[in-house]
This record gives C-alpha cells, structure tokens and sequence, in this order.
C-alpha cells in the first residue's frame, strides 16, 4: 500500500501549486509592452524540437519514468 | 497631490495605452501570435551507451566479461512548419533511426535487436485565436516488428491579459508488436494520456509552468525479447512537472529549472531536476550548459540480479517461484543519474542557425535516493552528440 | 553586440515628410531587403488612410458621408476603435472627425476665419454620432470627415517596426517625421540619442533623450503654423472653439509604442494648462515646452 500513502501528499502539494499559479494576483501584472523579454525563444517552454524529441525518446528508453511536458508524439518499440 | 482627477487620467493613460496594444502587428510579439515565417530544421544524432567493466559478482566475486560498448544510434530528422493563411500553422516531422549492436546482456537490452531501422513521421495542425490555441495531431512511427499510431489534440487558452495560460491536452496512442523471433507472438498496447497545464507570466523575467499529466495505458508490457518477462497488463503514471524561467538582465542569460514527479502502477517512483543556463554571446552565439539529476525507484516486480542462484547480468536471472510478475529490464531498477551536456549554437544570418551539443550521461544504481539498488548491475553510460542546421523560410 | 555588423540607414519620403529606417545587420543585402518591406508598410498604410489622396479608403468613406455605408476591413475597425479610446481617454479633444477644420484654416495663405465659419466646421465634429454596424461605417451628416492624420503616422511607425522586428532585427529604429520607434540599441548596446527640436529654433535642439526601446513622438506649434499681428495659429486646433491651441509650444512624450506617445502628446497638446496634469499622471516620459518657453520634464531616459 505504499503507493497510496505517496499519493496523498501528492496531490496536496498539487493542489497548493494550483492555487499558488491560479492565483489572485501575484505581484502586479505583467504589461503587454514589458514582454519583450518574455517573447524571446529561450523564455518559451518549447524549445529546440528535434533536440526536445531525441533527448525525451533516449530518456524513455533508458529510463522508467518518461512523459510529464506534453502530449502526443510517435512510440517505439523499446518500450 | 493624488486627487480624483488625477486618478482619472492615469487611468485614461492606461487605457490608451491598452487599446493601443489591441491594435493589430504593433507589439514586437503576441502572447499567442500565428508564426508568420516557416521554418525549416535538419539534425543528426548520434548516440553510443557503453557498460564497461561490468559483471562484478557481488556473490561470488567472479567477473564476467561484458562489452564495453553496446549500442549505437543515428538518427536523422527534419521538421518543417509552415504558416498558412494567417491563422493557421502546419508542422511535420520526419525521423529516422538505426539501432546497431545490442548487446546480449538480458539486464540491459535484447540479443535479438542488432541492427533496426525507426522510421517516424508525425503531423501537426494548429489553429491560432486570439485567446488560445488549437492543434491537433497524428504519427505513425514503425520498425521491422513494431508500429505505433497516435493522435493528439491540445488547447491552450490565456486570460485577457495574456499573464496566464490553461492548457489541455489529450492522446491515444496505439502499439503493435509483432516480435520477430515468434512469428504467432502478437503484442499490442493502448495508452490514454491527458494533461493539464498552468503557466503563468509572474513578471517581466520570469515565466512558470505547472502541468499535471495522468496517462492510462492497457496491454502488453511485457518484453517479448526477454527471458523472464511477465510485467502487469496495466501501467497507469501521472506526473507533475513545474516549470520555472528566469531571465538575468545584467547577464542576458537566461536560466530554465525544471522538477518532475513521476510515479506509477508499476511502482516506479522518479525525481527529475533540470538546469540550462542560456547565455547569448556575441556574434551570434549562444552557449548553454546543462545538468540533469534523475533517480527512480525500483518497480514491485523487479528481479535483481542473482536474486535467486545465478549472479551475472548477462544471463537470465529465474524470477522467485512465486512470483507472478517479474521482469529483469534495468531500466525497472533503483538507480540514478546524471546528465551533462552543453549546447554551441551560432546564428549565421537572420536565417540560418547551426548549433552542436554534447551529453555526458551516467547511470548507476547507488544513486537512487530511493536506496535498494541492484548491486549486480555495472554502471551504465551513454554519450551522444547533436549537430543541427535550422532555416527560416 | 556584434563587431562584424553596421547599421544600415535609409531615407525615404512618406506622409509629406522626411522618414528613416536604421538596421543593425551582418548583410547589406538583407537590411536593404527588410527596409523595403518596412518603406512598403508606411506607404501601404498611407494609401489607405490618407485623407489627400482620393483614392484611400479614408477619402471612399468620407465621400460617402451622409449617404452610405461602407465596409471595413478589421484593421480599420480596429483603428476606429482605438479612436474611439482616444475620444474617450481625452474627453472627447482628440475627435478624428475634427479634421473637417482644416477646410477653415488655410496655412497657406495665413487668414484667420471668421467666427461663422469656425462655428459651421465644429458643428460637422462628432465622433459620437459616427455610426458603426458590424463591419461597416457611416457619416451621418455630408461634409463630415475621418481624418487618420493624428495617429495615422504613429501607427505606421509601429507597423513598420514591428515588421523589421519580426525578420530578426534587433538595433535600430524607425523615425516617420520625428515619430519614433526603437527596435532596440545600437550595436554597442548603447542608446540612441533622439535630438529634440528647439520649437522656435528649427535648427537648435533643447534636449537629447537616450532611447533603448520604446518610442518617441512629439507636437508642436511649430510644425504648420502662420502668424498674424503675433499671434501664433499652429495646426492642432481644439475641436470645440475650432482655434488652435497656444498653450503649449511642443509637447514630446516617451512611451512603450509610438502611437501611445503621439497620442499623449497631442492629447497634452490640446488640454492646454491641463495638459501637464494629464501627462504627470500618465506614466509616460515627457518632455514639454510651454507657451513662455519654460520647460517641464520627467523620467525621458528610462527607456523601458
């Protein structure tokens, strides 16, 4: 039953960083003219995707855990 | 001095300064702005892992001989995007790979897989609103043995103020085996994945992300290259991933943390700690080091090696008489390990981008925080190298 | 940032005026080929909403005025939106149907109208009444006009811009007649330093601002006036007394886009005394010149 006693605090913290980000205004709010900074590529969460692709397909084939940035992309069979 | 009035007007101020935002193509970038150039990428890989000096018997002390290089990937992909009619964009993605020289170490990998050949494409559509994003997405990867489907839809939606954007996701993705050593043998799985996703811009150098993920995949897990191999017919994970960019303006490097929980059915529990550290230089170059931590738990059906009599992970262990799951892949085991790598990348013109990296990537059973490490297993290493080339159309 | 690449300027004419569009790149061929494209947005944007030219959009729905109505593209729609921020945000002095004055006031020939006349012109000013319907637009009353002229410059400069911006483009900037917009610093990461015009000395400047973004416009008396027995009469006319205003010799205000500080600025201009409360308050950078040549400024350097 270890599992479900790992759960639980799980999705406490889940559910506090939920409430953080969702948040009634951290700070003041970012104006649209001050985003230029924000718009560069480095400040996206994307990212070079070849790079993001190779690097996520060998993680998953050398390791047990794999997912967790997005959906969708190819299987393959080392898995 | 602070009067009705002058409240007054700083509010007009404000919201002439809003409308003007509203007004199409002045900003220097959109929040969720259609890209308006195609972009074409090509990159090389190449992957060599290596298990060297291995096989120490932790029982007996004898050692066993082992290869010290074991497997070697090529791999070969291009991505293109391109807008399409203002709104839209359409991106696809072209990979193929080749597998050489698995080595016979039934721990590790497989005997029979020496050479194979991936060949994936994948296709995306995404449709741009002023409030959010929609895109939809199909692949179809395939091997000798093996072929998989998916299909993918994500959303995004961001508040008016663009500070904040939810994110929805959902996939299905379905995988054929069709193993070549048992030409009856027919293996298939299904995995259903969501994701929900928060990000958010906090202040004008840092922008976080918080995404939860839950897949449910139902089939065959089991490795049919494998001795020993009855892993559960259901492999349920969620992971929560956060996020974190934070731009430095007295350096104009940006830094990139990321932190993952996994855990799953299978009783894996993993930890991953990212860092990247982006620093523009002149001349248009860019480097960026990187270090990643990971450390897992190991799965409830994992047999270590010489659980039972035999100690040497080139040869199948017996999983215990009673066991009615049990698998020896490494990759189920207690460990941890790290990743260094750096990135080399040079704008050539406003077009052309060439960029280089190096991993460094080390895996070894006494690093998992989880402790219960399987001591038969020989540290496991891997380097690899990226070359690509990216032009703007 | 880049020791193999020069600024590239190039000089056009559009709007009636002196323009320049300056590119920090490694090609001369390449900043040539982004120049193009941004000289191409200006004169795309002045061929549509010019008033002069009879063929604009502008000049299709100001003939049409009193009669029909005529369909908008969203730009245009969204332009009449913001004009309709901008009557709202100034207490209906910034009206873009004001234009109907200049028909009054002849710069040429230097006379004052009379009062009849000024009195029939700002009876023809109404935002308010302008009628707009889904995609389309009327002039209730023939002889109203839109006139796009005070904001219309401003926003090609950010057009264009925003244009270079996007083919890579990251030192330079782009000046229409004075009006502003800094794509970023020059290439050895320092400022450009924007020469304010002494509004009574054409060749004098009172100040110079230090620019690494954002943008910079500027009104003044001086740009269009004529004299008689002293009196200045300059070409930004209050839209409800139909004079021009004289409180203030130039008003140049720094703000994030080119079309928010030429908008304060005028927006100051036009609030006369009240224009320095205005612009205080408006979190803008400023940089005023009033009617005795005393001179009132506040945080132009910071450059966002």
């Amino acid at each position: 039953m270890k599992k479900y006693e790992m759960q639980k605090p799980l999705y406490v913290l889940l559910l506090m960083i939920m409430l953080a980000l969702s948040g009634c205004a951290v700070g003041t709010a970012v104006q649209p003219w001050e985003k230029e900074t924000l718009a560069r590529p480095e400040m996206t969460f994307e990212g070079d995707k070849l790079d993001t692709a190779y690097t996520e397909h060998i993680y998953s084939s050398k390791e047990g855990a794999s997912g967790g940035a997005g959906v969708g992309g190819g299987g393959c069979g080392c898995n | 001095m602070v009067s009705v009035a002058t409240t007054k007007s700083t509010v007009l101020a404000t919201a002439l300064a809003t409308a003007a935002i509203a007004l199409p193509s002045l900003q220097f970038a959109f929040a969720e702005a259609a890209p308006d150039q195609g972009v074409v990428s090509f990159k090389y890989l190449h992957y060599q892992d290596s298990q060297i000096g291995n096989g120490v018997n932790v029982i007996t002390g004898a050692s066993s001989a082992g290869s010290s290089s074991r497997m070697g990937v090529n791999a070969y992909s291009m991505t293109a995007s391109v807008p399409v009619a203002g709104e839209w964009s359409i991106g696809t993605t072209f990979t193929s790979d080749s597998v050489s020289g698995a080595s016979p170490m039934y721990h590790s990998s497989n005997l029979t897989k020496m050479t194979d050949l991936r060949r994936a494409i994948d296709v995306e559509l995404t449709r741009y609103f002023s409030s959010g994003t929609l895109s939809f997405g199909t692949g179809y990867s395939k091997e000798s043995d093996y072929l998989s489907r998916s299909y993918s839809f994500q959303g995004s939606l961001s508040t008016e103020d663009k500070n904040t954007t939810f994110t929805l996701g959902g996939s299905l993705n379905s995988d054929n085996i069709f193993p070549v050593t048992n030409p009856n043998a027919y293996y298939s799985k299904k995995l259903y994945s969501g994701i929900f996703g928060i990000t958010r811009i906090l202040t004008k150098n840092d922008i976080v992300q918080f995404n939860v993920g839950y897949s449910n995949g139902n089939g065959d897990f089991s490795d049919p290259y494998k001795f020993y191999d009855n892993r559960p017919t259901r492999r349920n994970n969620t992971t929560i991933l956060t996020r974190w960019n934070h731009h430095f303006d007295w350096t104009d490097g940006t830094a990139k943390l990321s932190y993952r929980y996994y855990t799953d059915t299978f009783g894996i529990r993993a930890h991953t700690l990212e860092g990247e550290y982006v620093q523009p230089l002149s001349n248009g170059w860019t480097v960026t080091p990187l270090l990643r931590l990971y450390s897992q738990s190991e799965a409830d059906f994992y047999v270590a090696v010489g659980a039972v009599e035999k100690a040497d992970p080139t040869q199948p262990t017996p999983p215990p008489a009673d066991a009615v799951y049990y698998s020896e892949d490494q990759r189920l085991s207690a460990f941890g390990a790290i990743t260094l790598g750096l990135k080399v990348s040079k704008s050539l013109n406003q077009d052309w981008l060439v960029d280089l990296k190096y991993e460094e990537y080390e895996q070894r059973g006494k690093w998992s925080v989880y402790g219960n490490s399987d001591k038969g297993l020989a540290p496991f290493g891997a380097r690899s190298i990226q070359v690509g080339l990216s032009r703007k159309l | 940032m880049n020791s193999r690449m020069d600024s590239f300027h190039f000089r056009f004419e559009a709007l009636g005026s002196g323009c320049e569009v300056v590119i920090g790149s490694g090609s001369k061929k390449n900043a040539q080929s982004i120049a193009g494209c941004a000289i191409e947005e200006v004169s795309r944007i002045e061929c549509k909403y010019s008033r002069y030219r009879t063929d604009s959009l502008v000049s299709r729905i100001n003939a049409a005025a009193g009669h029909d109505w005529v369909e908008c593209d969203e730009e245009t729609l969204s332009l009449f939106q913001y004009a309709d921020t901008l009557y709202e945000s100034s207490g209906g002095l910034f009206d873009i149907t004001a234009g109907v004055l200049r028909h009054a006031w002849d710069f040429g020939n230097a006379v004052v109208p009379g009062q009849d006349v000024l009195s029939r012109q700002c009876s023809l000013i109404n935002w308010q009444s302008v009628e707009r319907q889904g995609n389309s637009v009327r002039l209730p009353v023939a002889g109203m006009e839109f006139d796009f002229g005070g904001f219309g410059k401003e926003y090609a400069a950010d057009r264009a811009a925003a244009l270079v911006y996007r083919k890579g483009v990251r030192n330079g900037y782009v000046n229409l007649a004075g009006d502003i917009r800094v794509l970023g610093p020059k290439l050895d990461e320092t400022p450009w330093l924007i020469g304010i015009q002494d509004p009574r000395h054409k060749s004098r400047t009172i100040a110079s601002i230090p620019l690494f973004t954002g943008a910079l416009a500027t009104s003044g008396d001086y740009e269009r006036y004529f004299e008689v027995d002293g009196h200045r009469y300059c070409h930004i006319i209050h839209p409800r007394s139909g004079y021009p205003v004289t409180y203030w010799r130039s008003v140049t205000v720094v703000a994030p886009l080119a079309i928010t500080a030429g908008s304060c600025s005028t927006i100051a201009m036009l609030k006369e005394a009240d224009g320095l409360a205005f612009l205080e308050d408006s979190g803008m950078g400023y940089l005023a010149v009033d009617h005795l040549g005393e001179m009132y400024c506040r945080n132009t350097s910071s450059g966002f």
